[in-house]
């Protein structure tokens, strides 16, 4: 009998489960990872950061720039500390193949010391985040999903629309308050 | 196919008996663990590169090459995550230094970049037969690549032609002698040709000159980083080496004249551009950052007239291995 070998691998051990709802914001740190790619996506956080400011939280940026050679061990160091002083962390831009590779890294790094974390990523990119996450061994990671195309959009448009978001964005971060618990318009 | 394994080319059947020739030829044991690779985070042992290698019509002696290649690629320098992951065009090409050159018959003088039949089709396949199957790269699934590139089937693999290079091997400058293999993220091969120049200066110009395009992804507003790298025909090279017969003057050289203009973008690019510290006093913005990250081989025919021009995608970093048995 012929003996065919396979030539694939198997995939990691899976984690389905979200992790812990992000709860109440009054009282604490909140972690916006950004990026030198996307101006959508600093539109979109300063909207958000303004709101989860105003609900109580403390919201600190850190923005990812080179993640290879001395560069890259720096930033992953000043990441690894964020995280360390942060009670959840909100991580994106998945808007291109690479960011989103380097978004859904970010964000199991951030998953796995156990905070709520969200990934933040736009449509047409959701299928890839998702991919990367399972294959990343945990396909339950949280995702907030914006639209496609957004950084083509105006800074005002962008606005409108985090601002349009911002309610569905708590319910999908597990967020606790008012106004995530609102009917969506 | 129907495994979901192939590239639409017809495939040798893995069978065992196929597989444990090509370990016994390779003299590799198969748990050896090579490196884990992205995006799948798969454990990529000497096993699964024979398999993938079988399944191409690489041959055993091959199997260091291979291993090397793998280890280089998996360096966490070269963003291979990222790599695998892009909306670019990027894949990356293998440049092999040493006398392994000769004994895998790889290709460095005409038509090395494609087109002279050589068992490099052979090991470009397999390595990229590994990504798609062991480290999950698919199209539409975690690879997002508007266009692909055809170097995603057969890879780019060449050599350097040292027995013509004025300068010293490639990877011997980036501190590997012998026997190695550099991976350097391509976004494929473009080609420059020049039937006027009769001088070193003339053919630097030119090359520089041809490099520096503003769809670049070392000009992009987001790169804080890039490399380039340009092979220059045995022709070329003998006159450019006598005005420049250190390479790191080619390099500056190069580096200097592959540059645009500030103005030269639209004024939304910029501010940004500007906010990476990219505008020299000059009001220039490079290509690269420094000399160094314009890497110079010399391949291809005796032809001249042409040089090749390979750019980086960007973040990835060059990385460069021993091969050993």
């Amino acid at each position: 009998m012929t003996i065919i070998l396979d030539p694939g691998a198997s995939l990691a051990h899976d984690i389905a489960d979200p992790g812990p709802d992000a709860g109440e914001l009054a009282g604490r740190k909140i972690a916006i990872r950004i990026d030198m790619l996307w101006r959508s996506w600093d539109w979109v956080s300063e909207i958000w950061a303004e709101a989860l400011r105003a609900e109580g939280a403390e919201v600190t940026f850190w923005r990812s720039c080179g993640r290879t050679g001395e560069e890259g061990e720096q930033a992953d160091r000043e990441y690894g500390a964020l995280l360390a002083q942060s009670d959840m962390a909100i991580v994106g831009l998945g808007n291109c193949g690479s960011c989103t590779s380097w978004t859904i890294a970010d964000a199991l790094t951030a998953a796995a010391t156990g905070i709520p974390t969200i990934a933040v990523a736009t449509a047409h990119f959701e299928g890839l985040a998702n991919n990367l996450a399972k294959r990343g061994g945990r396909s339950g990671l949280r995702l907030h999903v914006l639209p496609y195309p957004l950084d083509i959009l105006p800074k005002e448009q962008v606005h409108d629309i985090a601002r349009n978001h911002y309610r569905s964005f708590l319910r999908n971060f597990g967020v606790r308050s008012g106004l995530a618990e609102q009917s969506a318009a | 196919m129907a495994q979901g394994w192939g590239d639409g080319l017809p495939l040798i059947p893995p069978t065992q008996e196929r597989v444990q020739d090509f370990l016994i030829a390779g003299g590799r044991f198969p748990d050896e663990l090579i490196a884990v690779l992205p995006p799948l985070r798969a454990e990529c042992t000497v096993e699964k590169i024979a398999i993938n290698a079988v399944m191409a019509g690489c041959t055993g002696d091959a199997m260091p090459l291979l291993c090397a290649a793998i280890g280089a690629m998996a360096d966490s320098k070269f963003d291979l995550a990222g790599l695998n992951a892009t909306t670019g065009s990027v894949v990356p090409a293998l440049i092999v230094n040493g006398p392994i050159r000769n004994r895998l018959d790889i290709p460095y003088q005409a038509g090395c970049l494609g087109g002279v039949a050589s068992p490099a089709v052979a090991i470009g396949r397999a390595i990229r037969l590994i990504m798609r199957n062991v480290a999950g790269q698919l199209i539409g699934s975690t690879s997002q690549s508007v266009y692909g590139t055809p170097g995603r089937v057969a890879g780019i693999v060449f050599g350097e032609w040292e027995e013509r290079s004025p300068w010293a091997p490639l990877a011997e400058r980036r501190g590997v002698p012998g026997d190695a293999v550099t991976a350097y993220g391509a976004m494929g091969t473009a080609n420059i040709c020049d039937v006027v120049a009769n001088s070193a200066d003339g053919f630097l110009d030119m090359i520089a000159k041809s490099m520096a395009y503003p769809g670049a992804n070392g000009f992009l507003p987001s790169s804080a980083f890039a490399e380039t790298l340009c092979a220059i025909n045995p022709i070329w090279a003998e006159v450019i080496a006598k005005t420049y017969p250190r390479i790191e003057d080619v390099q500056a050289y190069l580096w200097d004249k592959c540059a645009l203009p500030i103005d030269w973008f639209r004024p939304e690019y910029r501010d940004p551009i500007a906010n990476l510290g990219r505008i020299k006093p000059d009001g220039r913005v490079h290509l690269v950052p420094m000399p160094d990250d314009v890497l110079v081989m010399v391949a291809g025919g005796e032809g001249g007239l042409h040089a090749a021009m390979l750019h980086s995608w960007g973040t990835c970093l060059t990385v460069t291995r021993p091969v050993t048995v």
